[in-house]
């Protein structure tokens, strides 16, 4: 089928709008402003366009549409019931400039939120401003930065990664102004104390990390980190992308860190969207909360002079941080999102440690039968992948490496990933973390069943019984074969070029 | 426990494990961060009582639906047709991650190749990407990309220029962006006529970069801004702010010298939604490809020749760049920006036209019933205008919103909560959605208003 600049209508036909308030020869236009050629937008009737988006989405896979092992992006259910109500005109009529009595019902959602999140991680404030995990990131650390200027230290120009972090991490520090200083990971991929000793001191700004790590290992020396770097003057910041492994659990605030970002995206079931939208929160410790961005919901007991609000004891109201950093998105973050996560919040209440503990349990549960594979079916695996690294436990995702298949065979991580494709599954993270070669990275989530865990764990089994030639053709059952990246980045075509 | 499959085989799983029980699996978190107990959080609900509780808090707020509106300043009252809302809801596009699998992300791809095809055709730039967060972060995000590519060469190093009207809270966001980076804001004078100084702008040559918007946050149509990049120069970054409607009628900044063009796409596609989320635009010309920020989807085939769609030029970015990436910019408003791209596909280039006539003839109509009130001053008048504009009362304009809201009417936004001295004056806006009988209303609240405070 075609793109959607190749339909054939005429320019002038399809929707239908109300007339403007005025004939056209009356409407004022300053003519030094007024456009020569009309935008040349898809030329389709209402009927083609359902059909043009219906058959797109036929192409693209989803969660709904199967089991999503991406690791590092918590691909869980999305309940629908959280996009009635991101729907309701309550929300997407409602302007962030109106006054706070016309926003009552919105506010006392992000209060409990607020407060909500606060609580699972162990953080005394929380803002929902930042509208993605890696802006939430970028908070954090300038927040980090205005405390570290309002003691007289804005000589510490160095944040801390490990070798195994996100991306995020780094470049969101960066762009503060810091100076990145990785450091590599152990042989069991933790944390590395010595190596963390070895760069600690006295410019330390701050050490970004996750917990359990992007290996999914839990870093048990996590409190010994977080004592070296505050005993050096610097802030811990944890990266909350892995954080539907320990609700209920522990918390970053036991952990010693002293600001945390959370996805809603990911732990609390706002749909990824293909690519966004997302929010991204951030929690801190009462010595950075003054610096949190503007503004934030607080309340009140009600007066008799408020509105009727929809609380009868408490008035909701806005208020901005004494010393704060300003903003980072021009309005309140995306509430949409968080009334989503707050219907998914709501459906667990304080039972979230479930949701954890089943992340956790299929985690391991897929990591043990992918890799005991029953002797019928070892005798036709040629090579097993390995362990990305050797421990008993998991939390709620775990790595394998190719390396083996890649040294006798040539089968690379991307072959196994592709080969998936074609067993109708999405394909787990491939090439992340670095510090595992030929990394193949799976996150379950909480909402698989135990067949489909079954199922994929055999499937997985099949694909490792295929030759390098089958791999590295596959997939040839998806809609188009392996893509070429490396043309489309040669020979750039990022737009429709029309030919008239 | 609707959301967990696995209720009830907790046991049966740890036994093929060779676990014993759930707490065996958490065993490697030390003793010392464990938390005990119960988290301190209300119990759980069904989807009957959270539907129930979601209704009677949203409900509670009042906007639009309940009273008549004239709020505009930044974000605008549209109408999403019916079709956006259903085909978004499709689970295949809502449930699925950025495309890093080509071979079964076509759909997506393709439509937003599609998307960046539509922006680069409204703002008269070749190339797209798949959305920032807001109006806000893709301006700041086109000024670190501007200074990027400019900076080399120019004699006003770290420099950028920026228009003096832009809104705090706008400014803000740039501000925190831009300071990592120890860039510069200077100011960019206006005239009491709203327009910008044109000889003021010549100050900004040598520098990495001007940005202004249009129409600018009173609502003012500039001609000037047609002259910048002649008084500028090529080698300082025209960045121009849109509201994309506008452009159904206005020329492509893309055709007046723009280098990069942001702006705020929630007009074309997606409701007001209290601020977030709605989709940041971001366009450009070839020099600011390898510089600038976020997803971009390239035209490719497989491995038979057949066309296919990927994410391509990755190397920017921090998956693969790190720290020396030209961006954090990760998770992005991709599906709202699919909305942008259904709505547009469905106003073709006759709707997006007429879309913004009915914003122009919206304004015009309330500016002349307005001016029949004795009293009321027009500090703009003489500038044109696209869907809003400046109203001067003869007291507090923040008094003036609080009796129209006791009147069912959400009469616009104090400019006194951005600029210094303008406590009287009320940006107000009709859009494609303001209706005569609207107008009439507030006209004639207002007239009774001026009539008791006279």
């Amino acid at each position: 089928m075609s793109n959607i600049f190749e339909f054939e209508g005429v320019v002038g036909m399809g929707y239908s709008q109300p007339a403007p308030l005025l004939e056209q020869s009356k409407i004022k236009i300053p003519s030094g402003l007024k456009r020569k050629d009309l935008p040349r937008l898809p030329l389709l009737s209402e009927p083609e366009v359902v059909r043009h988006y219906t058959w797109l989405s036929t192409r693209n896979f989803g969660i709904d549409t199967g089991f999503y092992p991406l690791g590092s992006c918590t691909m869980k259910h999305n309940p629908r019931v959280n996009e009635v109500i991101a729907a309701m005109p309550g929300i997407t009529e409602l302007h962030p400039l109106q006054k706070e009595s016309h926003q009552q019902g919105l506010f006392s959602i992000m209060y409990e939120m607020q407060e909500m999140l606060g609580i699972c991680a162990g953080m005394d404030s929380v803002t929902l401003q930042p509208v993605a995990g890696a802006q939430g990131e970028f908070t954090a650390i300038r927040c980090i930065q205005e405390y570290h200027k309002s003691i007289g230290e804005s000589h510490r120009n160095k944040v801390i990664v490990p070798d195994s972090a996100h991306g995020t991490n780094p470049a969101s520090a960066a762009m503060c102004g810091y100076e990145i200083i990785e450091i590599p990971s152990g042989e069991d991929g933790l944390l590395d104390l010595e190596a963390l000793k070895a760069v600690v001191g006295d410019d330390t700004a701050a050490m970004m990390i996750t917990n359990p790590n992007t290996l999914g290992i839990f870093e048990h020396e996590i409190s010994k980190a977080a004592e070296l770097v505050h005993s050096a003057g610097g802030q811990m910041y944890y990266d909350g992308a892995n954080f539907n492994a320990i609700l209920g659990k522990t918390t970053p605030g036991l952990m010693g860190f002293d600001a945390v970002h959370y996805n809603l995206h990911k732990t609390f079931s706002q749909p990824h969207g293909g690519g966004g939208p997302g929010s991204g929160p951030i929690g801190v410790k009462n010595h950075l909360s003054k610096f949190l961005p503007s503004p934030m919901v607080t309340r009140r007991p009600r007066e008799d002079s408020d509105d009727v609000g929809v609380d009868g004891d408490w008035w909701y109201t806005l208020y901005n941080p004494v010393e704060s950093i300003g903003k980072v998105q021009q309005w309140m973050g995306n509430p949409g999102a968080v009334v989503r996560s707050w219907a998914f919040y709501r459906r667990y209440g304080f039972q979230l440690e479930k949701m954890s503990e089943h992340a956790v349990l299929n985690a391991n549960y897929l990591r043990h039968k992918i890799m005991n594979p029953s002797e019928e079916q070892l005798e036709k695996i040629p090579m097993m992948p390995v362990d990305g690294s050797d421990v008993k436990l998991c939390k709620h995702e775990f790595t394998l490496s190719a390396t083996p298949l890649k040294e006798k065979y040539g089968i690379t991580a991307m072959d196994i990933a592709k080969g998936l494709l074609d067993k109708g599954y999405m394909a787990p993270t491939v090439y992340f973390p670095l510090v595992v070669p030929e990394c193949l990275m799976i996150e379950p989530t909480e909402t698989e069943s135990k067949k489909t865990l079954d199922t994929f764990a055999s499937k997985f089994h099949e694909v490792l019984t295929e030759d390098y030639e089958t791999l590295h053709k596959a997939p040839v059952t998806t809609h188009v074969g392996r893509v070429d990246e490396v043309k489309a980045a040669r020979n750039l075509i990022l737009r429709f070029e029309y030919t008239d | 426990m609707d959301q967990l499959p696995n209720m009830g085989r907790e046991d049966e799983m740890l036994e093929i494990m060779g676990f014993k029980s759930i707490d065996d699996l958490f065993s490697d978190i030390p003793e010392n961060v464990r938390f005990s107990g119960q988290l301190p959080l209300r119990g759980p609900q069904s989807e009957e009582e959270i539907l129930r509780d979601a209704r009677t808090l949203l409900n509670a707020n009042i906007t639009s639906k309940n009273k008549i509106s004239f709020l505009g300043a930044g974000l605008y009252r549209n109408f999403v047709p019916s079709l956006v809302g259903q085909l978004i809801g499709r689970g295949e596009f809502l449930t699925s991650y950025t495309p890093y699998q080509p071979e079964v992300s076509q759909g997506m791809l393709q439509a937003m190749w599609e998307f960046q095809t539509m922006v680069s055709e409204l703002t008269g730039l070749p190339i797209s990407n798949v959305s920032v967060y807001d109006s806000s972060t893709s301006a700041a995000e086109a000024i670190t990309c501007a200074v990027r590519v400019h900076n080399k060469k120019a004699t006003q190093k770290d420099t950028v220029y920026v228009s003096e009207l832009i809104p705090p809270h706008r400014l803000s966001v740039i501000e925190n962006y831009t300071k990592g980076g120890g860039i510069v804001l200077k100011k960019l004078k206006h005239d009491s006529n709203g327009f910008m100084n044109l000889d003021d702008l010549s100050n900004a040559s040598g520098s990495c970069a001007v940005y202004v918007e249009q129409p600018n946050p009173l609502g003012i149509l500039d001609e000037g801004i047609t002259s910048i990049k002649q008084i500028i120069g090529e080698s300082t970054a025209l960045i121009v702010g849109v509201q994309p409607t506008s452009l159904g009628v206005l020329e492509a900044p893309g055709n007046y010298g723009a280098d990069i063009v942001v702006g705020e796409g929630q007009p074309l596609g997606v409701g007001i939604t209290a601020g977030g989320p709605i989709y940041g635009i971001f366009a450009c010309s070839k020099k600011y490809l390898r510089q600038m920020p976020g997803r971009i989807v390239g035209k490719s085939e497989d491995d038979s020749g057949r066309t296919a769609f990927c994410l391509t030029l990755s190397t920017r970015e921090q998956h693969i760049r790190r720290h020396r990436a030209t961006s954090n910019l990760c998770t992005n408003e991709t599906l709202i920006a699919l909305m942008g791209a259904m709505h547009m596909s469905l106003l073709g280039p006759k709707g997006i036209e007429t879309l913004a006539l009915r914003n122009f003839a919206a304004r015009q109509v309330l500016e002349e019933k307005l001016s029949t009130i004795e009293g009321l001053e027009f500090p703009y008048l003489n500038s044109s205008h696209y869907n809003e504009f400046v109203v001067r009362f003869p007291f507090n304009a923040q008094k003036v919103l609080d009796w129209l809201d006791e009147n069912g009417i959400i009469g616009g936004f104090a400019l006194s909560n951005w600029y210094e001295d303008c406590e009287n004056d009320l940006l107000v806006c009709a859009t494609d959605q303001t209706t005569m009988e609207e107008i009439e209303i507030f006209r004639n609240k207002l007239e009774n208003l001026m009539e008791v405070e006279k």
